[in-house]
């Protein structure tokens, strides 16, 4: 659904929805793209059926290993307004995994992580900050040099 | 999404944030962003199109270059229209009211004829490979009714999930049961929306029927969070 499809209240709660303020972060640079590794982060609460699903309102990830079998992705996310069909017809639709390998084929990108991650949207983002850094470390080990977020 | 980028780039790696609600992403100023103006739901654009989700990805990517954030670009053109397609019809006529108010076991007995009714179909959308979200909790469509109209009758059951709270047991399996139904009914190419799909499954299927009869229960909960989950949690607010 297109936000401006979206029925009121329900519309201006969303838009109005009050965001905290973090602040600016100086921007990092890195090689050029054809040169780095890129991770993806998914807000979608994908992951393998045979993890754990999402708790809402806890803080935790999940692993996508890059080579674990894509159509085995399942959400958990509770949200009742998540586009489902487009998740149902398309991983890439929420999560451009085979986009990013085409990338990397046609040499326009480096490499894709060995490993990508999965929150649940919907949680304070301040319940993050901790956790990230654990997250942090894992894509520093992986040489990560890029990471494109996808909200859904 | 804005906030992980924000983390994420105080740990030193460099990120770009796609966002749906642009906002939002104004508002809180991560360094990179590329706001969409597609659906919600559908950061890349639309399903089934490598084309358009190809040139959403690589705009993003090409952020990555710059420094002097916060940037927020707006990816300028709209999602692709849908393939030409049929429009969709529901793969089984609506269910009878009066099956709905028998009791338990007469219920489930009529749930299971639906699911026999939407099994073929949902088989034909596995064997063409397409995605099984309905795989959260293990348990087949029937024992997922079995397991509502059990929690319905008993709201204070223990949980069939180790480590999950009961009501968010029944939320998984609640979905797994949608989106078996969804399967089948996904399994005739034909154009459909999400509210299209939900519309038919919680107004004219037996399954989603029990499914709002469960969110009323919890309504119904002395907990004030589990009210608050069930409210937001097992239908769409229309």
């Amino acid at each position: 659904m297109f936000l401006d499809d979206m029925p009121e209240p329900q519309r201006s709660a969303l838009l109005d929805h009050l965001m905290p303020d973090l602040g600016e972060t100086p921007c990092v640079g890195g090689p050029p793209l054809a040169r780095r590794r890129i991770a993806l982060v998914t807000t979608a609460a994908l992951h393998g059926f045979r993890d754990p699903p999402f708790v809402p309102g806890r803080a935790e990830y999940r692993v996508i290993p890059d080579d674990m079998d894509m159509g085995a992705l399942v959400t958990s996310h509770v949200s009742t307004n998540i586009d489902r069909i487009g998740i149902l017809n398309d991983i890439d639709t929420v999560f451009p995994i085979h986009r990013l390998r085409e990338l990397v084929a046609a040499g326009a990108v480096g490499a894709t992580a060995p490993r990508h991650y999965s929150f649940m949207g919907a949680t304070p983002p301040m319940a993050y900050a901790e956790l990230i850094a654990e997250v942090a470390d894992e894509m520093k080990r992986d040489r990560v040099e890029g990471i494109v977020l996808a909200p859904v | 999404m804005c906030g992980l980028a924000h983390y994420l780039e105080r740990h030193g790696l460099p990120t770009v944030a796609i966002a749906l609600i642009g906002k939002h992403a104004a508002a809180m100023r991560p360094p990179r962003a590329l706001a969409v103006p597609f659906e919600l739901g559908r950061p890349l654009g639309a399903p089934n199109a490598p084309e358009f989700q190809r040139r959403v990805l690589g705009d993003a990517l090409r952020l990555l270059a710059r420094t002097d954030g916060p940037i927020l670009e707006t990816f300028p053109d709209a999602p692709p229209a849908p393939a030409e397609l049929p429009p969709w019809t529901p793969p089984i006529a609506p269910a009878r009211t009066e099956a709905a108010s028998g009791d338990d076991a007469a219920i489930a007995a009529a749930a299971a004829a639906e699911i026999a009714q939407l099994r073929p179909s949902y088989e034909r959308w596995v064997s063409a490979g397409g995605r099984r979200l309905d795989r959260i909790t293990g348990k087949a469509p029937e024992e997922i009714v079995a397991l509502i109209l059990a929690f319905t009758r008993d709201p204070a059951m223990a949980s069939p999930m180790a480590g999950y709270p009961a009501h968010l047991a029944v939320k998984f399996a609640a979905d797994d049961l949608k989106h078996f139904y969804y399967e089948a009914a996904l399994a005739r190419p034909a154009r459909v929306t999400d509210l299209e799909m939900d519309d038919w499954f919680f107004a004219r299927t037996l399954a989603g029927g029990l499914i709002v009869r469960l969110r009323d229960v919890l309504l119904k909960s002395d907990d004030e969070r589990v009210r608050s989950f069930a409210a937001t949690s097992f239908v769409r607010a229309r």
